[in-house]
C-alpha cells in the first residue's frame, strides 16, 4: 500500500492491541512489546532491501490507491533507518521500563504509528502525503506524552505541546495552501520545476516563511521552542529518547526537504536567517541548561543546542554541510538516545530526576553509569566518539562555506556544554548522601541490553566513521542534486 | 463574483482572528477553538484558490481539505481528552493555572 517498511508498522500497529488484548486472558501482557519490537526488526529489514535497491536504480516511485505518492530517495532511507533503529531499543527497553504502567498494548500501538508516521514523512514525494504522515507523527506523540494521565505533569506539558505543535501544522498547512495557489500542484518535484520557472514572488516569500515558522516549531528552533523541555522530561523516558533524539529531527529533515526542492529560488535569503537562528538556538541551547537541576530537563535543554548545531551545517548549503547535519542527526539520535535511557533506567530505581537525590549513583549502578558517562562524553563532542566526528564535519563545512563565525560559535557552545555534562558526570560519581541511592542496584538486564548495543555504536562509529560518512554523503547528494 | 483577493484577504483574516485568540484566551476550550480557526482559514484558502481558474475546479484541494478535516477532528479529539485530564488534575479550566512546569 505505502511501500513494505509502512505497511509492515501500520499493519503491526494496528494488531498489537488485538495481541495484547489476547495476550492479557494469560497474564503475559508485557510480550506485546516483543511482538511490537519484531514488527520493527521486519520493517528495519525491508528498508535494508530498499537501500539496495536505490542504490543500484535510483529514486523509487510508489503510487498506491489513495493517489498518495512516496518517493523514496537515499535521504529517505538514511533517515528511515535511524528512526526505526532507536524505535527498535525504545521498544526493548520499554519491555521493563513500563511494567507498572496500564494500557501497555497501547502504549506499543502509539510507538508503531508515531514511527510508521516519521517514516512516512521522510518517504514522501508530495506535500500532502508528508503532511498526513507529518499529522499522524505528532498526534501519536502528543498521547504518548501524556500517556502517564494520572499524573499532572504529563498532562501540563501534553498540553502545551498540543497547542503549540498544532498551531505549527495549522501555520504548515496554510503555507502549502499558498504554494498550491502559485504553482496548482503539491508534488515536490512538480514544485519545483514550476517554481524554476515562476521565479521568486512575494508569495513565494510569504509562504516560505508560513512553511518555516510551521516546520520551525516542530524542530524547536529557538523562539519557538518553549514546549521542548516540558514536554520531553514528561514524557516515558523511552518515549523522551524518541522525541528528543528523532521526532525533532524529523523537523529539521522537513527544513531539508522543502528549502532544498522547493524554495531552491530563495535559497540565499532562508539560508541566512537560518545561519542566524542556528546561533541563537545554540546559545540559548546551551546557556540555560547551566542552570538545571532536574536531569531529564537539562538533557532536553540540550537537544535544542544540537538542534543549534545540525541548523549550523543546514545553513551552509553545501553537500559537505549537509553530510555533517545528517550524520550529526545520526549520532544525536543514537548519543542522546543513550543518555535518556540512562536518565530512565535511574528514574526506575530511584523515582527522582533531580541531580542532588540521585548523588553517588554511579557507585550502584556501575553499567549504567559508564554507558551515561560514555553518551555526555559523546555528547560534548570528545574525540573517539561519534559526536565529535559529525561536530567536526559541521565545523569544517562552515570554514568552507566562508561562514567561520558559525563554526567557531560550535566550538564556544561544545566548551559551554562541557560544563553542564561534566557537572552531571560528577553528580553520578559523588558521595552516596541518600538512604533510596544506598539501596539502589543495576538495573535489569533487558534494559541494559539496548544501552549497551547503544554505547557499542558509540564507540564504533566514532573510530571508523567510513560507512556512515559515505551513507550520509549520498544521502546529502541525493537531496542537493536529485532535486 | 468575488474575485480571488478577497477571498486571500479573508482567509488571512481568519488566520489573525485564530492567532489572535491563541494568544488572548485563557480558557483551554477556547484554545482549542483557536487552533480549529487556524485550520479552517487554510482549509479556506485551498478552496478558494482551487477555484482561482475560472470555468475549472481542482479536485486535488477539495480532497486534500477533506482529509485535513478528518486530521483536525482528530487533533481536537485528542485535545478534549487532555483537557478533561487537566480539568480533573486542577479543577478549572484556565490554561493560567498550568504554571507549575517552569525553568
Amino acid at each position: 500500500m505505502f511501500s513494505p517498511p509502512i505497511d509492515i508498522l501500520l499493519i503491526f500497529a494496528l494488531t498489537t492491541p488485538l495481541i495484547g488484548w489476547l495476550l492479557e486472558r494469560i497474564k503475559k501482557v508485557q510480550l506485546c512489546g516483543v511482538y511490537a519490537s519484531i514488527g520493527l526488526m521486519i520493517s528495519l529489514w525491508y528498508i535494508y532491501e530498499l537501500f539496495g535497491n536505490i542504490s543500484s536504480g535510483g529514486a523509487q516511485t510508489f503510487t498506491s490507491f489513495f493517489s498518495s505518492q512516496l518517493r523514496i530517495d537515499m535521504l529517505g532511507i538514511f533517515m528511515a533507518t535511524i528512526f526505526v533503529l532507536i524505535g527498535i531499543f525504545a521498544s526493548v527497553y520499554s519491555l521493563r521500563y513500563m511494567e507498572r504502567d496500564t494500557g501497555v498494548p497501547l502504549f506499543y500501538s502509539l510507538l508503531l504509528l508515531m514511527i510508521s508516521g516519521m517514516v512516512g514523512t521522510v518517504f514522501a514525494g508530495d506535500f500532502f502525503t508528508f503532511f498526513v504522515f507529518w499529522e499522524m507523527m505528532c498526534i501519536s506523540s502528543y498521547t504518548l506524552v501524556a500517556f502517564r494521565k494520572q499524573r499532572w505533569e504529563p498532562i501540563e506539558a501534553a498540553f502545551k505541546y498540543l497547542i503549540m505543535s498544532s498551531a505549527g501544522s495549522a501555520t504548515l498547512l496554510f503555507g502549502m495552501s499558498i504554494l498550491y495557489g502559485i504553482c496548482g500542484t503539491l508534488n515536490f518535484q512538480g514544485l519545483h520545476m514550476a517554481l524554476s520557472n515562476v521565479g521568486s514572488s512575494v508569495w513565494l516569500y510569504v509562504s516560505a516563511i508560513f512553511i518555516l515558522i510551521g516546520l520551525g516549531v516542530k524542530s524547536a528552533i529557538v523562539p519557538l521552542h518553549t514546549w521542548l523541555p516540558d514536554a520531553h522530561s514528561a514524557a516515558p523516558s523511552p518515549i523522551s529518547a524518541m522525541l528528543s533524539g528523532v521526532v525533532v529531527e524529523t523537523g529539521i529533515y522537513a527544513i531539508c526537504r522543502v528549502g532544498f526542492t522547493v524554495l531552491t529560488g530563495i535559497e540565499v535569503e532562508w539560508l541566512s536567517v537560518l545561519a542566524i537562528l542556528s546561533l541563537v538556538t545554540m546559545f540559548v541551547g546551551n546557556l540555560t541548561p547551566l542552570l538545571q537541576t532536574d536531569l531529564k530537563r537539562l538533557l532536553a535543554y540540550s537537544s535544542i543546542g544540537h538542534i543549534g548545531y545540525m541548523l549550523a551545517g543546514l545553513a551552509t548549503g553545501t553537500v559537505l554541510g549537509l553530510t555533517g547535519t545528517l550524520m550529526h542527526i545520526f549520532n544525536h539520535g543514537i548519543m542522546k538516545g543513550a543518555a535518556f535511557l540512562c536518565a530512565g533506567m535511574i528514574l526506575y530505581r530511584l523515582e527522582t530526576r533531580e541531580m542532588k537525590e540521585m548523588a553517588g549513583i554511579g557507585r550502584k549502578m556501575p553499567i549504567t553509569a559508564a554507558i551515561f558517562a560514555l553518551s555526555l562524553f559523546a555528547l560534548t563532542g570528545m574525540p573517539p566518539l561519534n559526536g565529535f566526528i559529525s561536530e567536526l564535519t559541521i565545523i569544517m563545512a562552515t570554514v568552507e562555506a566562508n561562514m567561520a563565525w558559525l563554526g567557531i560559535a560550535v566550538i564556544v557552545n561544545s566548551v559551554i556544554s562541557a560544563a553542564y555534562y561534566l557537572r552531571t558526570i560528577k553528580a553520578l560519581l559523588q558521595p552516596i548522601s541518600h538512604k533510596k541511592v544506598e539501596e539502589a542496584k543495576e538495573g535489569p538486564l533487558v534494559m541494559l541490553i539496548p544501552l549497551l548495543i547503544m554505547a557499542a555504536l558509540i564507540v564504533v562509529l566514532g573510530i571508523f566513521p567510513d560507512t556512515l560518512i559515505n551513507f550520509a554523503r549520498s544521502a546529502a547528494i541525493a537531496l542537493l542534486g536529485g532535486g | 463574483m468575488i474575485e480571488t483577493p478577497h477571498y486571500l484577504v479573508f482567509s488571512f483574516t481568519l488566520y489573525m482572528i485564530g492567532i489572535y485568540c491563541l494568544v488572548t484566551k485563557r480558557n483551554m476550550i477556547r484554545l482549542l477553538l483557536g487552533i480549529e480557526i487556524l485550520i479552517n482559514a487554510a482549509n479556506f484558502n485551498f478552496i478558494s484558490l482551487a477555484s482561482s481558474i475560472p470555468g475549472l475546479i481542482d479536485p486535488l484541494a477539495l480532497s486534500i481539505v477533506t482529509v485535513s478535516i478528518g486530521l483536525a477532528a482528530s487533533v481536537s479529539a485528542v485535545a478534549v481528552i487532555i483537557i478533561v485530564y487537566a480539568y480533573r488534575h486542577y479543577g478549572t479550566l484556565d490554561v493560567r493555572m498550568l504554571k507549575r512546569l517552569k525553568g
